[in-house]
This record gives C-alpha cells, sequence and structure tokens, in this order.
C-alpha cells in the first residue's frame, strides 16, 4: 500500500523542528525511516504531519568526549558500525549494531530512531541498557537527559513525549580490562531476532569478575536486565557461577508468538546469556 | 492535501526534476515519474531489497525513502551500470555468464548490492562475506548459488 497523504516539513535548524513538534497535531519525527514508513504504509501509523529531520546539521556527530561517547541521534547504523573510535570507545555498539536490520537499512536507519521506535527486537536498545547510556532530548519546553534503563517503557513506548526529539545519546567509555560479548537468534540471517543477549565484563589482575552486566531480549516487554553482576563477582565464569546466572534466566516469563514459543525463548536465552556473557570475559581477560 | 513539490537530483549523472506529493517513495518517483523502470518493486515494506539503488554511492531502499528526502542527492539505479556505450558492464556480464539470475526480478537490486560490495572487497572477499553483502535482497529463483558465483567472477575478471 501507499502511504496516507501527511504534511511534510523538512527544517534545517534544530530551532525550527522543535517548534513544528511543539504544535502537536499528531505529527511525527522522520529519521531514517526504516521503521516509520513501512508502518506508514501498512497505514498503523497515519501522521498528518511528518518532520523530517535529516536535513538539520550536526544530529549526527560521533565523538568521544569527557570519558564518554557522544552519538547524534542522527547517526546512521552502518555509520556507528564502521566507527572505529566508537569501536575503541564502545565495542558492544558494534557487537550489537552489526545484527540491525541490512546493510541497506543501515545506511538509512538512525541510531536514534532505533532507540526511539523502541522495537523489542532492536539490538541498539540492549546495548544502551547493558551499557548505562544516558539520552538527550530536546524540545521547546528545554532539554533533558534519560537514563537509558528508564527509557524504554513497553513494545514501541519510551519516556519520550510527543514534543520531544531525541538528539543525543551519551554512552560512558568501556573500562579497563573490560570486554563484550552479544548473540541473538534469528530466523535467517539479518531477520528480526528470537532472542539475544548482550554482555559486558569487567576482570580484575587476576582475571576474575569484578563487574559485570546482562541485558535479554525479547523474554519481556522492553530490554531485560538480569543482575549477574553479584553471582559473577570474584568468580572467573566456572561452572558454579554460570548455574547461578542459568537460575537468574530461568526466571524470565516470555511470551510466544506465531514464530517461537515462550518457553523456547526460555532455553535459547539461557545458552546466549552464557555464550554473551563467556565471550565478555574473555575479551576483558584477553585486554587485561 | 495534495500539494506538490518540486524534486531535484542527479540519476546516473544526469540532473532530473519532477512533481510529486511528499508521499510518493523514491522507488514510485524513479519508475512513474522519471520512466526508470529499471527499479523494481516487490514488498514496498523494506523487506525484500529488490529496490535497492545507491544513494549518494550507498545502498538503500527506495521504497523507504521519500522521494522528497532524496533531493539534491545523486542516485544510481541499474540503467547506470551499463556502459557509457549501453552494453553490459562487468558485473554484469558475470552475472550473464554465470546464470545469476533466472527471471530476473531481483537482478537490478542484486547487481547495485554487488556493486557497492565490490567497491569495498575488489579481490572479491570470501563466500560468507559476498553472502552478507546480499543477504538483504531476496532471490525467489536461483537459491544464490550462482549470484555468489558471478560476483565472485566479477572480481576475478581481468580488467
Amino acid at each position: 500500500m501507499k502511504p496516507a497523504p501527511f504534511a511534510y516539513h523538512a527544517p534545517d535548524t534544530l530551532e525550527e523542528a522543535l517548534e513544528l513538534l511543539a504544535r502537536g497535531d499528531d505529527t511525527r519525527v522522520l529519521a531514517g525511516g526504516q521503521s516509520l514508513v513501512p508502518l506508514m504504509k501498512f497505514r498503523v501509523e497515519k501522521p498528518a504531519v511528518l518532520v523530517d529531520v535529516n536535513r538539520i546539521p550536526g544530529l549526527d556527530t560521533v565523538a568521544e568526549q569527557g570519558g564518554e561517547l557522544r552519538i547524534g541521534a542522527l547517526t546512521r547504523q552502518q555509520r556507528l558500525v564502521d566507527d572505529e573510535l566508537a569501536a575503541a570507545a564502545q565495542p558492544l555498539l558494534r557487537a550489537a549494531g552489526r545484527h540491525a536490520g541490512y546493510r541497506a537499512t543501515r545506511h538509512r536507519g538512525t541510531v536514534g530512531g532505533s532507540l526511539a521506535y523502541a522495537a523489542p527486537w532492536a539490538e541498539l536498545t540492549a546495548a544502551v541498557v547493558a551499557l548505562d547510556a544516558r539520552l538527550h532530548v530536546c524540545s521547546t519546553r528545554g532539554d533533558r537527559t534519560i537514563e537509558a534503563r528508564a527509557f524504554f517503557r513497553g513494545p514501541h513506548e519510551t519516556a519520550l513525549e510527543a514534543d520531544e526529539l531525541l538528539t543525543e545519546i551519551a554512552v560512558p567509555a568501556r573500562a579497563p580490562r573490560s570486554g563484550v560479548g552479544f548473540h541473538e537468534v534469528t530466523t535467517g540471517h539479518g531477520g528480526y531476532l528470537h532472542v539475544a543477549a548482550a554482555a559486558a565484563v569487567t576482570v580484575d589482575d587476576a582475571g576474575c569478575c569484578t563487574d559485570a552486566e546482562l541485558v535479554l531480549l525479547r523474554v519481556g516487554p522492553t530490554p531485560h536486565r538480569v543482575a549477574v553482576a553479584a553471582p559473577l563477582h570474584g568468580t572467573e565464569l566456572g561452572t558454579d557461577a554460570l548455574e547461578a546466572v542459568d537460575e537468574l534466566v530461568a526466571a524470565v516469563e516470555p511470551e510466544g508468538d506465531f514464530e517461537v514459543s515462550g518457553t523456547y525463548r526460555r532455553r535459547v536465552a539461557r545458552s546466549l546469556a552464557r555464550r554473551a556473557l563467556l565471550d565478555a570475559h574473555a575479551s576483558a581477560r584477553a585486554a587485561a | 492535501m495534495t500539494e506538490l513539490r518540486q524534486v531535484e537530483l542527479e540519476v546516473n549523472g544526469v540532473r532530473r526534476t519532477g512533481l510529486v506529493e511528499a508521499r510518493v517513495t523514491l522507488a514510485d518517483f524513479l519508475r512513474d515519474e522519471l520512466d526508470l523502470k529499471g527499479t523494481h518493486v516487490a514488498c514496498e515494506h523494506g523487506f525484500c531489497g529488490n529496490c535497492n539503488v545507491l544513494l549518494d554511492g550507498e545502498t538503500v531502499r527506495s521504497c523507504l525513502l521519500f522521494a522528497v528526502q532524496a533531493a539534491g542527492h545523486s542516485l544510481t539505479t541499474v540503467e547506470g551500470l551499463a556502459d557509457p556505450t549501453g552494453s553490459l558492464g562487468r558485473l554484469q556480464q558475470a552475472f550473464h555468464g554465470n546464470g545469476g539470475l533466472q527471471c530476473g526480478f531481483c537482478t537490478p537490486a542484486m547487481l547495485l548490492t554487488a556493486h557497492e560490495y565490490l567497491e569495498t572487497h575488489p579481490d572479491g572477499g570470501t563466500d560468507e562475506e559476498i553472502r552478507e553483502a546480499i543477504n538483504g535482497v531476496l532471490c525467489r529463483c536461483t537459491g544464490y548459488q550462482h549470484i555468489v558465483a558471478s560476483i565472485r567472477a566479477a572480481a576475478g575478471a581481468p580488467g
């Protein structure tokens, strides 16, 4: 199908864009359009007004500043995946982002768009939650910062207000002696994921875990953080430690859909959690 | 709500203009306004990749981009891959010679996607890399085997 008609604005400045969003008459932001446009074609989305932010300069820079990686919301996903500075500063972004869609959709799809759309299968949502990123949003009412861990409210639901624009994602740079891992299961290469696990592990001089994060996708309505730091602390991710993680993961209650059952998701989540954590631990030790 | 907008862009090295509604996709603009029927439209929702074109040298889904968004940009469609004389380019010849197509529907997108891939992998890379590069374009005939062989052949061909 073709999209329903809409009024189209392509402002050149952030201020103009925020003014347009503040008018509040059934307006949507058009960034990469890789999620929004298909929904408009299905006529699930019929916004009266589209504010195309692609011509606003300065929203697509990637820079390291004050111990954080600052990613402009309009940064294309493929650019983030290819960016050596970003990969060095925080390797989980590349590890997760390379699985997002296809190259042709990553060329257009933006980092901010993926987070604001908050699809349950969006790899980058797991990364920003695992990394405790902060999301900077603007509106004519003022700017504010939202913790990634408080941003996702449900499938396609976030803490963003209708008149707000996500402008920047600030990700803490990786700690010394840290590593990451990301694994997912999909029906086909590049397809929507059924389950994913993102992990980050920090070790001490002896290679024992001092901190760990694990985030699972599609075991609940939002990126699901599993509290693995305590059971893994001081361990080398041996059998006992991993069995403790298994127990935590077994507590999730994923829903099934027409492709896979909830039981399948829980079983796969256990394997992927182990693999992601073991990869993270191995790369942390290699970095030590 | 039928406000028409002027779209001016470069397509295959030639400046083109058209007058369209904002809701018209780049794929429909190419086919219906510019009469460039080489860009094929199948699922129209971004899944199949058959409408891939090169926007400033990078593959994009032309069904997920509005034509107004492409204003001021440079596009390459499959029509731009042939030699200036109109004869088949090397990559096209490789598809022809290696059975890289059956019905031909996905071929324009496959060619453009392969073209982009070979820009960064002039030696052809590995089969796994080729398969990953083309995984965003669905082909329902070939089973991909001959497409991979065609891309490998294009990389290995002399000159």
